[in-house]
Formats: structure tokens, C-alpha cells, sequence
């Protein structure tokens, strides 16, 4: 049986050696655009603020593939997936014929309309080539702009920062990471940015960005005079890249709607990570969410069905954590207040720390923690509470770390 | 393979196992350095010390994106590589039992290795609560295995996600 793998990362791989831990024989081709072994997307900007060296990006070594048994296409696009045929074919012209398809491939940086964005010295960092070419970028006292305040947006703004450049942010929504933290949260994020020198400026609209005779790039605001950098790095939103299928009878809906079984409409045909829309924890059935934990799950389960097995996924329950500006900050679940719900929070601003949970009908479904690494350790323990659907009497014992266990367990 | 077991009945709570794995990691008797922890339940008067029972697909192995956790092939425990982990804290975020810790010093995540195959917190239990047991043998007293064990305290797969 044939099986081709698209993507050569989270998913991809995660699929992969689930796939042949149950199944040694049937052969496999893992097809990449990038060329080279995977690396992490998750640490390009630990390397960008030199956290860790360069080697360190690099999660898979060349004999790693020979030892599972596949072959490789490494730095060759999936141009065309023909699902009367059963074939492939690849920008080269060449075609592979394949009986089970994982596409895992991923999403790219979204550039927002605006007026003369696109063009030279503006970059995203979402490859490692895009992160070789901010390497080379980041000289001190360069000044650069941020053009969203995400998770990455933020993480290459304190790469930047780190590196000695002069840096702004911009986001049009009214707080910074809209997406990951509640008010609170962001407001003391927010301090913590602007107290690393980090400009912020919230509620911003960018009119356009103009070229200078010197080649600096003028950014027009409204209400505001403009602002002149030598560079722009865009976080503003992903597109999940599901060109290969255009014309395929493979349905998509901002990304690719799997069943629990990571399936497509199409049988055979199978769905993982960023480009997927699966279930999650909450009943929801179509989701993305575009987190690496997200990613290894789904390629777990596509994995193992591909191979043959039934294995129900239970859904992914965000989660996302990550330390910038010298806090730690954790998201998992459900966690903006909404009506019917109760939470329960630490608010301690001089320590910068926050925590919160929050609960329905005295079950968790999402929680946030700013501050010292041992509240995401607390984060960590909640989650089977989540998952679980168990009621938590004791949240502020919880908090204070007791509690390993569901009581009634204990 | 040989794994910590805890016996909550047994527990006394007198915390020398924190005190013996802190000393063990950084010659000092800090606590809060301590990768076993003793967790409380007042009410029930109650103590359990847990720390990492090394899970057979553990999810923080499978999820660190940094490929830092491994199996140590001699003593099978799950391992963090500290000259690969980035410090991204996901494992923290991915542990069922908060049995991975963040090492405020060298700036990466630190957990139980079985102190290479020598528990030092077995080693210095004072009430035999915790005892140095192959995989298949513990929790016996509760005639279950441990994943089961586990499966049912926190719903988990294996896995554990
Ligand atoms: C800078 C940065 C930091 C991040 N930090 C975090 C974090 O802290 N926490 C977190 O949870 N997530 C983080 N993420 C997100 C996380 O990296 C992604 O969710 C994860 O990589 C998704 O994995 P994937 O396998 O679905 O896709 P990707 O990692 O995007 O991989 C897609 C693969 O498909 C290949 N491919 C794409 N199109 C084609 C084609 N047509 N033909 C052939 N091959 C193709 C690509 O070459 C690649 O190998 C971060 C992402 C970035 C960029
Ligand atoms: S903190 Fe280190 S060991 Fe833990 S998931 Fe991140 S890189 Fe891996």
C-alpha cells in the first residue's frame, strides 16, 4: 500500500512514525517544498535572539529518514493531487501514485491590504529561510516594525529587541495578542514589552507603506505622523495552504474539514496540523488552531488510521505557552469571560503575575497564566480537568498547588 | 523497567524526598528545586507525593518541538536533553502531573531521570511510601496497572495528552 506523506514537519512526522510503529512494510514517500531535514518552526525565534545555536533548529538527522524505511522528495512542491488517479504531481512535472495521502502542509503568513506593504524589507518569520534573512537583518540600531501583536509577532519583536534593533509594534485591535490572552493578561504583557524599550501602539490602522528615495520605508498611520524604519515584519494571520487541491473534489472551508479519524470527504485522503480543521475538546468538529501540540495530535491519529487501525481522536485542546520579555506566558481552553461562566483569578500586578480559570458550572474549560513557569506547571495539571469534564471544588488550593489529583481520586 | 512508586497511605508528609532530590540536583535544600512534589489534600487528610512515572508514549516526548525528551535506554526514564531543550516550557504545559519544572537557571525545563537508576527520594523516604519497583509490579496494592492507574485518575491515554 502506497502511502504518500505531504510536509515534513510537525504533522508530517508525527504521522509518520505512528504510521510505521504499527506498519514496518508498506512503503512510504514524505514529500517537502523546503529542502533538508525538518526543522522546528516552533524555536526559529529561540534561534533569532540566540537562545539556542543554529544546529540546535534541526529535529531530524539525514540517517533518521533511511532508518524508517522511506524515501524522500525534499525541496519539490506538491503542485496537483488527482484523486480519480490516485496521483501526484509535483512541480517538476513528475507524477507519484499513491493508495492513502496525508496532506500536512501546513500555512503561511497572511500579508494584509495594505497600500504598498508588499515589496522589498518587508519579511514574516515563518521559515527557516525567512528567519536566515532576519538573521542577516537584525544589525543594533536598525529599527523595525512589528505589523501584528500574535504569539510569533511578538516573539520576533523581542528577537529584535534582543538583538539591539529599535522596535515597534502595531495592532489594530484595541490589546495586544487578541487572540491568546483576556484584557488583563494583555495589559500586563503589555507593560512587561514596553518596559524591554518596545514601542506599542494599539488601535492602530496602517493607511500604507511608501518607499523613501534613501530606502527606508514610511509608515502612514491614521492619526498619527508617520513612522520611518528599515524594516517591517509582518504577524498578522495565517492561510492554511490548500492551493494542491484546487480542482479536486477534496472539500475546503478555510482549510481542509476532517472527520475524527483526520479523514477528508474524500477516503484515503487525510488531513493533519495547520492546513486541518478538525475536532476539538469542546465538540466543536471543525477547528483550527494551528498550534504545534495540535499538529503532533493530529498526525498521531491520521498516522494510525492510515495504517489501518480506528482510532477516534478526542480533540485537541489549545494550548500555547511560550516566555517573551521575561515572562512566561500560558493559554489552554476557553478563557475570555463570557455569560454563564465564572472564573476565578490571582491578580498580583507587582509581581506580574495573573492567573485565571475559568469554569462552567464549576467545571474548568480554560485558564491564563502570566508571571514565574510554575503557574504553566499548575496549567499543565488542570488540563486533564478540562478534558475530563471534572468539576474543580477548590480552585484557589488548586492555584496554590494542591490538588495533583481529582479529589474524589484522592 | 524500574519506576518510583508512591504509596499515599504510607506518606507521612515529612518531605524528605523534596529535600533529597534538591540536594541531589544542586547540593542545596531548596525545595522548590525538588522535581518530586508533595501534594496536599486537607480536607481529606490526605498527602501524595508524585512525581514522574516516565508514561510508555509519554505526551511531552511526543509534543516538545525541540525533540529534547528522550528515553534513556539503560535506566528507561524519559529524560530532558538539556543541551537541546530551547526552555519553550510545552512540556510544563503538557504534563498531566506538573512533573516537569522549569530550571530558573540554566533556563530549560528539568524533570526525573531516576537519578540515573538510583532514586535518591526512594533512597530517603522516611515511611517506605515510596518505593523503587519494576513497571509491571507497581501499584500492585492496588492491584491495577498503572496505566489504568493513571487512565483513571486523569482519564488519559497511555499517552496522555
Ligand atoms: C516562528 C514561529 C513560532 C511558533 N511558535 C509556536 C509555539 O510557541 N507554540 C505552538 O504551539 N506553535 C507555534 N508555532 C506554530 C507551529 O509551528 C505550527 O502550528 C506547526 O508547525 C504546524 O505544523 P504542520 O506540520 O501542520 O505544518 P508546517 O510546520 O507549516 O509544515 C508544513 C510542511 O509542508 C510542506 N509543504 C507545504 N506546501 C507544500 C506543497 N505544496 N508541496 C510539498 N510540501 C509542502 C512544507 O515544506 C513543510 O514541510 C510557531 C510557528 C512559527 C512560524
Ligand atoms: S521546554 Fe525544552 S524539553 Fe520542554 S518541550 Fe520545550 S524544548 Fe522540549
Amino acid at each position: 500500500m502506497q502511502i504518500v506523506i505531504i510536509g515534513n514537519s510537525a504533522a508530517g512526522l508525527s504521522a509518520l512514525s505512528r504510521f510505521r510503529s504499527i506498519d514496518r512494510e508498506s512503503p512510504i514517500t514524505l514529500i517537502s517544498a523546503e529542502s533538508g531535514t525538518a526543522y522546528s518552526k516552533v524555536l526559529l525565534p529561540y534561534y533569532l535572539r540566540r537562545k539556542i545555536p543554529y544546529e540546535n533548529l534541526f529535529i531530524r538527522r539525514p540517517e533518521d529518514y533511511t532508518q524508517a524505511g522511506i524515501k524522500t522528495e525534499f525541496g519539490v512542491k506538491v503542485k496537483r493531487v488527482d484523486t480519480e488517479s490516485h496521483t501526484l504531481t509535483l512541480e517538476d512535472g513528475r507524477t507519484i501514485g499513491f493508495a492513502r495521502l496525508l496532506i500536512a502542509t501546513g500555512s503561511r503568513p497572511f500579508l494584509p491590504p495594505i497600500e504598498g506593504l508588499a515589496g522589498a524589507n518587508v519579511y514574516h518569520l515563518w521559515t527557516l529561510s525567512d528567519t536566515e534573512q532576519l538573521d542577516s537583518l537584525f544589525r543594533p540600531g536598525q529599527r523595525a516594525l512589528v505589523i501584528g501583536s500574535g504569539f510569533i509577532a511578538l516573539q520576533a519583536a523581542w528577537a529584535a529587541q534582543q538583538r539591539g534593533l529599535k522596535v515597534t509594534v502595531f495592532e489594530l485591535l484595541p490589546r495586544i495578542m487578541p487572540t491568546v490572552l483576556d484584557d488583563r493578561a494583555a495589559a500586563v504583557l503589555r507593560q512587561k514589552v514596553e518596559e524591554h524599550g518596545v514601542e506599542v501602539r494599539i488601535g492602530i490602522h496602517t493607511e500604507a507603506v511608501e518607499r523613501t528615495r534613501k530606502g527606508l520605508l514610511r509608515v502612514q498611520t491614521k492619526g498619527h505622523p508617520p513612522l520611518d524604519v528599515d524594516l517591517i515584519i509582518v504577524g498578522a494571520g495565517v492561510r492554511p495552504n490548500t492551493e494542491l487541491l484546487d480542482g479536486s473534489p477534496v472539500q475546503i472551508d478555510r482549510g481542509i474539514p476532517v472527520d475524527e479519524y483526520m479523514e477528508t470527504n474524500v477516503p484515503g485522503i487525510y488531513a493533519a496540523g495547520d492546513v486541518a480543521r478538525g475536532p476539538t475538546a469542546f465538540g466543536e468538529t471543525h477547528q483550527t488552531h494551528a498550534l504545534w501540540p495540535t499538529a503532533v495530535e493530529h498526525g498521531r491519529i491520521a498516522g494510525a488510521n492510515m495504517a489501518g487501525r480506528s482510532v477516534p481522536y478526542q480533540g485537541s485542546l489549545n494550548m500555547n505557552v511560550t516566555e517573551m520579555f521575561g515572562i512566561t506566558v500560558a493559554s489552554m481552553g476557553k478563557f475570555i469571560e463570557d455569560e454563564g461562566l465564572t472564573s476565578h483569578v490571582i491578580d498580583e500586578a507587582g509581581q506580574s503575575r495573573y492567573v485565571k480559570i475559568i469554569l462552567r458550572e464549576g467545571i474548568p474549560i480554560g485558564a491564563v497564566a502570566l508571571g514565574d513557569a510554575d503557574d504553566t506547571v499548575i496549567l499543565g495539571r488542570l488540563r486533564p480537568w478540562i478534558r475530563n469534564q471534572r468539576s474543580l471544588p477548590d480552585v484557589g488550593g488548586f492555584l496554590e498547588g494542591r490538588y495533583l489529583l481529582p479529589r474524589q481520586v484522592a | 523497567m524500574r519506576i518510583v512508586e508512591v504509596d499515599p497511605t504510607s506518606c507521612v508528609a515529612c518531605r524528605n524526598c523534596e529535600y533529597a532530590c534538591a540536594f541531589k540536583q544542586t547540593g542545596d535544600f531548596d525545595i522548590k528545586d525538588s522535581n518530586i512534589r508533595v501534594n496536599f489534600y486537607p480536607e481529606e487528610r490526605a498527602c501524595i507525593p508524585w512525581t514522574c512515572v516516565h508514561c510508555g508514549e509519554g505526551w511531552c516526548m511526543e509534543v516538545c518541538p525541540a525533540g529534547a525528551i528522550l528515553r534513556n535506554p539503560e535506566t528507561g526514564a524519559v529524560e530532558i536533553d538539556a543541551n537541546h531543550c530551547a526552555g519553550c516550557k510545552m512540556c510544563l504545559l503538557a504534563c498531566p502531573s506538573g512533573s516537569i519544572h522549569f530550571d530558573k537557571v540554566e533556563l530549560v525545563s528539568k524533570k526525573c531521570d531516576l537519578c540515573g537508576g538510583d532514586p535518591a527520594c526512594v533512597k530517603f523516604c522516611t515511611s517506605g511510601a515510596l518505593q523503587f519497583v519494576e513497571e509491571e509490579e507497581a501499584y500492585s496494592f492496588r492491584r491495577e496497572s498503572l496505566d489504568n492507574k493513571l487512565k483513571r485518575l486523569f482519564g488519559l491515554n497511555k499517552r496522555g495528552s
